[in-house]
């Protein structure tokens, strides 16, 4: 504390960036809890659609979240473990979810799978409709299996394979093995994923929107609530249910396994050749990975197709009317772009210093901080987004229908992104290259631009690009924001879906995309190779 | 009279609730090589630590010459670090690392120059200059890293175990061409290790520290020879420790009990009393060692090798007497060959150190 006492300048930032926290992730949440009164809250079990709502987005959370993990784990296994061919392809397409917009799967499958879709109706000629349950299911595991299988992966490269070669060489052999060593090994990744994966489950916006039909969950049902009777209460009250299990989630997430974990994650990759992979193990993974990357590339199809296509379902003539329709109004677009490349950009910079000041720095608050940065990280995108609605649309802070209100939502809800990315980032640096460089005579900051910096560059641009993709797809957190005035693409997208433009839709998303990929495509051509995207 | 360089009253550090500077003085002589010398988790570090400035302190004084330098931060301290992990910049090449405090001082670009290559090619790093840590040997790194300290010009040079991380026969060499440097530049030395070969080979002075505390200091042959605790005697070379108590004292000689034996010991004015509890050390490469019992010696002892260990330029014998073992060291074994079976001991008077207490 009395070093930091010392130099002025950094306590003016610490105060500049724990009051800005302050207004923009804690009061907004306060906003929400109080909005309705406890008699809102204790008459929830009466209202059957609340109850229902609960009840469905429980079990979502259950059946997602369970295939989400295992079509990960069996893909992270098999790009980590065995010697199945196209391994490099998998795991390409299998990235890919990453980059696109939550809704965009449930958007695309109904194109694929609906009761006019392409392969369902014009090529099997069946009525068969995705819009349910069923539908949501599909496509929660597609969207969030790549999440998981990231993780796991990383764990088990982790796994030394010395230690499945000290089993194998005290006899245990396939299965025995796996179930001996390697699982075990990786428990704490695969239940790390599965909370993280739970949370994405719960707070899932995009696609129980487009592909839910008449099966509420909460999210949903917040959201109707606001659009169809304008009653914020229940909104308030239905998102504040939401926050709950993900809060604990999360808390068990980071207290419990994220300890656990955090040794073996850490671990670089061991180039030691590893025995072949027993036949039938491998072309069964093989044949399990090709069905899941031909859904994922499903996706990308229907999008494209869906783009250029006349009327969807019956008249498949190409045409670029809906790319011209488009680009007459722009606005969407551009203010998507503009949006989130300021949000990211402020974004990953306020949590490089916050990085900076909890890993580098002594001060009382610290636990607070950190605790606050990553915080929203534990909020559904409905809550953060009503709770500015609730916050920023009434005077003093009257910032409503203005771009400065997507983009500080933007800005804040990303902020664990950059500062987990960089809190790493400066762990992995060690402590005595601050203080060789201060024993040499440099300052605080002068350490921060000349040591720290520069070695945290590619952190950085991680940190900048996987915000700028996150803020660019939202949808959640933006719903209750925007009007007519700083509309943004994602939100048009779902009017042009809703209002039964699914080209126009189509085409809107398949734009929002290529752009999202031109700027990651600019970041590698810039910055080489070294920059590690989704490493949470 | 004794020129002390470094001055250290006192000096307590916690890290919170754990004491790792206990209450430490020790002074520093100009121009010597000093070593902190202890287990890990004695206080070595943290003690060097305080020194450079990077730990604030919390009890005491440390004094540069008469300044107390409590309050003087770290680059005004004119004593620069080396690092255990060298902590070089990876980003930067060798010539910007070294070349790294006095671009903060903001010299001239030619005197930087001109130092640098001076400084490089007194170290032999001229090849290496633009190339970045990454591509250099642990030994040239660790030479980069103790180019970028001296560069500075420092009085005081802080070493942090640099040799830890290289293999042993290089430890060996850059162990006395560190020696070679501080001595030809004559710069106060102040080096941490835990290896007591290493502070015994290049050190004018030790201070051995157990548990946050200095237990002793002196010359390395006194630490060696003389330790004045068995945590010394045991922590520095091999120890043979013998419990006893004080049967008779004389002038000269210092008659010890042990078990149903007397030891005669040389008496080195040792300060102690009839009956005192005592225990004796002796080196094993200062015990006699033979088949035949050795006529009119006295403090001979019978024996049995339980096991034996050949390292090369000597070997090393277990003998079991009576309760007790004995760690035995024979120079140039190959003129004896290996011995079995019984034995017989010789512990000359004036190679046992007594020391008092117990423990």
């Amino acid at each position: 504390m009395r070093k930091i006492l010392k130099e002025p300048l950094l306590l003016v930032i610490l105060l500049v960036i724990l009051s800005s926290l302050g207004f923009f992730v804690i009061y907004p949440m306060v906003s929400v809890f109080s909005y309705p009164s406890i008699k809102d809250f204790l008459i929830i079990s009466e209202n059957a659609r609340y109850v229902r709502a609960i009840y469905n987005t429980f079990i979502m959370v259950l059946l997602s979240t369970s295939t989400a993990v295992t079509v990960g784990f069996l893909f992270a296994y098999t790009l980590a473990r065995t010697d199945v061919p196209l391994k490099r392809i998998f795991r390409i397409i299998s990235l890919l979810p990453l980059f696109s917009p939550p809704f965009m799967i449930a958007f695309s499958y109904i194109l694929m799978f609906g009761r006019n879709g392409l392969i369902s109706y014009t090529l099997l000629g069946h009525r068969y409709d995705i819009i349910g349950w069923h539908g949501l299911w599909l496509s929660e595991t597609i969207a969030f299996f790549p999440m998981a299988a990231l993780i796991m992966e990383g764990v088990l490269q982790s796994i030394s394979p010395s230690l499945e070669h000290a089993g194998r060489n005290l006899g245990a052999t396939g299965w025995t093995l796996f179930r001996t060593i390697t699982l075990p090994l990786a428990r704490p990744g695969v239940a790390g994923a599965a909370l993280l994966v739970a949370i994405y489950v719960l707070a899932d916006f995009g696609n129980p929107i487009m592909i839910a039909g008449n099966f509420i969950v909460l999210p949903t049902e917040a959201w109707s609530r606001v659009s169809g009777w304008g009653d914020v209460t229940g909104a308030a009250v239905l998102t504040s249910i939401l926050l709950l299990p993900a809060f604990f989630f999360f808390l068990f997430q980071r207290y419990w396994v994220g300890r656990r974990e955090y040794t073996t994650i850490t671990g670089k990759v061991t180039l030691v050749d590893m025995p072949p992979t027993r036949w039938y193990v491998r072309w069964s993974l093989f044949i399990f990975c090709t069905v899941v990357s031909i859904l994922i590339l499903c996706i990308f199809f229907g999008l494209i197709a869906g783009a250029f296509t006349k009327g969807w379902g019956f008249d498949y003539s190409p045409t670029l009317r809906h790319w011209q329709n488009i680009l007459s109004f722009s606005e969407p677009l551009t203010n998507s772009i503009y949006f989130a490349l300021i949000a990211a950009l402020v974004s990953s910079s306020f949590a490089m210093v916050g990085a900076y000041l909890v890993t580098r720095k002594e001060f009382i608050g610290k636990k607070v901080l950190d605790f606050v940065t990553i915080l929203p990280a534990a909020i559904p995108g409905v809550f953060f987004g009503i709770g500015y609605s609730l916050s920023f649309n009434v005077p003093p802070f009257d910032l409503y229908g203005t771009s400065l209100i997507v983009i500080f939502s933007m800005i804040f809800w990303n902020i664990p992104i950059g500062y987990q990315t960089a809190h790493g980032g400066f762990q992995q640096i060690a402590a005595s290259l601050g203080e060789a460089a201060s024993n040499l005579g440099a300052g605080s900051m002068r350490i921060f631009w000349d040591i720290e910096l520069p070695l945290l560059k590619s952190a950085y641009i991680s940190a900048f690009i996987v915000s700028f993709i996150r803020a660019v797809t939202t949808l959640s957190v933006i719903v209750f924001l925007v009007t007519s005035t700083n509309i943004v693409a994602t939100f048009r997208i779902l009017n042009l879906v809703n209002d039964g433009f699914l080209g126009q839709g189509a085409a809107l998303t398949g734009a929002l995309l290529f752009l999202t990929f031109l700027i990651l495509g600019c970041a590698r051509v810039l910055f080489g190779r070294k920059i590690e995207l989704f490493r949470i | 009279m004794v020129d002390v360089h470094i001055r250290i009253e006192n000096l307590t550090k916690k890290f919170g609730n754990v004491i790792a500077v206990d209450n430490v003085s020790l002074d520093i002589k100009r121009g010597a090589f000093t070593t902190l010398l202890g287990p890990s988790g004695c206080g070595k570090t943290t003690t060097l630590r305080l020194i450079a400035g990077l730990y604030s302190v919390d009890y005491g004084e440390i004094f540069f010459g008469d300044r107390c330098v409590n309050d003087v931060p770290s680059h005004l301290r004119n004593a620069t670090m080396v690092f255990q992990d060298y902590a070089l910049f990876p980003h930067m090449t060798i010539f910007e690392n070294v070349s790294y405090g006095l671009r903060i001082m903001k010299l001239p670009a030619e005197e930087i120059n001109e130092r640098v290559e001076k400084t490089l090619k007194f170290l032999g790093l001229e090849e290496f200059r633009d190339r970045t840590p990454g591509m250099i040997s642990g030994g040239q790194q660790q030479r980069a890293a103790l180019a970028r300290s001296l560069i500075m010009e420092p009085e005081v040079l802080l070493l942090d175990e640099p040799l830890s991380n290289l293999d042993a026969k290089l430890r060996v060499n850059i162990r006395e061409e560190l020696r070679q440097i501080q001595k030809s530049l004559g710069i106060t030395t102040i080096y941490v290790t835990h290896d007591q070969e290493e502070a015994l080979a290049i050190s004018d002075s030790i201070a051995v520290m157990d548990k946050g505390r200095v237990i002793q200091i002196g010359s390395p042959w006194e630490i060696y020879y003389t330790p004045q605790s068995t945590f010394v005697a045991d922590f520095v070379g091999v120890a043979n420790l013998i419990k006893g108590k004080v049967r008779q004292i004389t002038p000269q000689e210092i008659l010890v009990d042990v078990g149903n034996q007397t030891l005669r010991v040389h008496n080195h004015d040792y300060q102690v009393s009839y009956d005192q509890r005592i225990t004796l050390n002796i080196r094993p490469e200062t015990i006699l060692l033979s088949k035949k019992s050795p006529e009119g010696q006295s403090n001979v002892l019978s024996g049995k090798i339980k096991t034996h260990s050949f390292v090369g330029h000597f070997i090393r014998y277990w003998v079991a007497c009576d309760d007790r073992e004995f760690i035995v060291d024979l120079h140039d074994p190959s003129t004896v060959g290996v011995l079995d079976e019984d034995v017989y001991l010789q512990l000359p008077s004036s190679k046992l150190h007594l020391m008092p207490g117990e423990r």
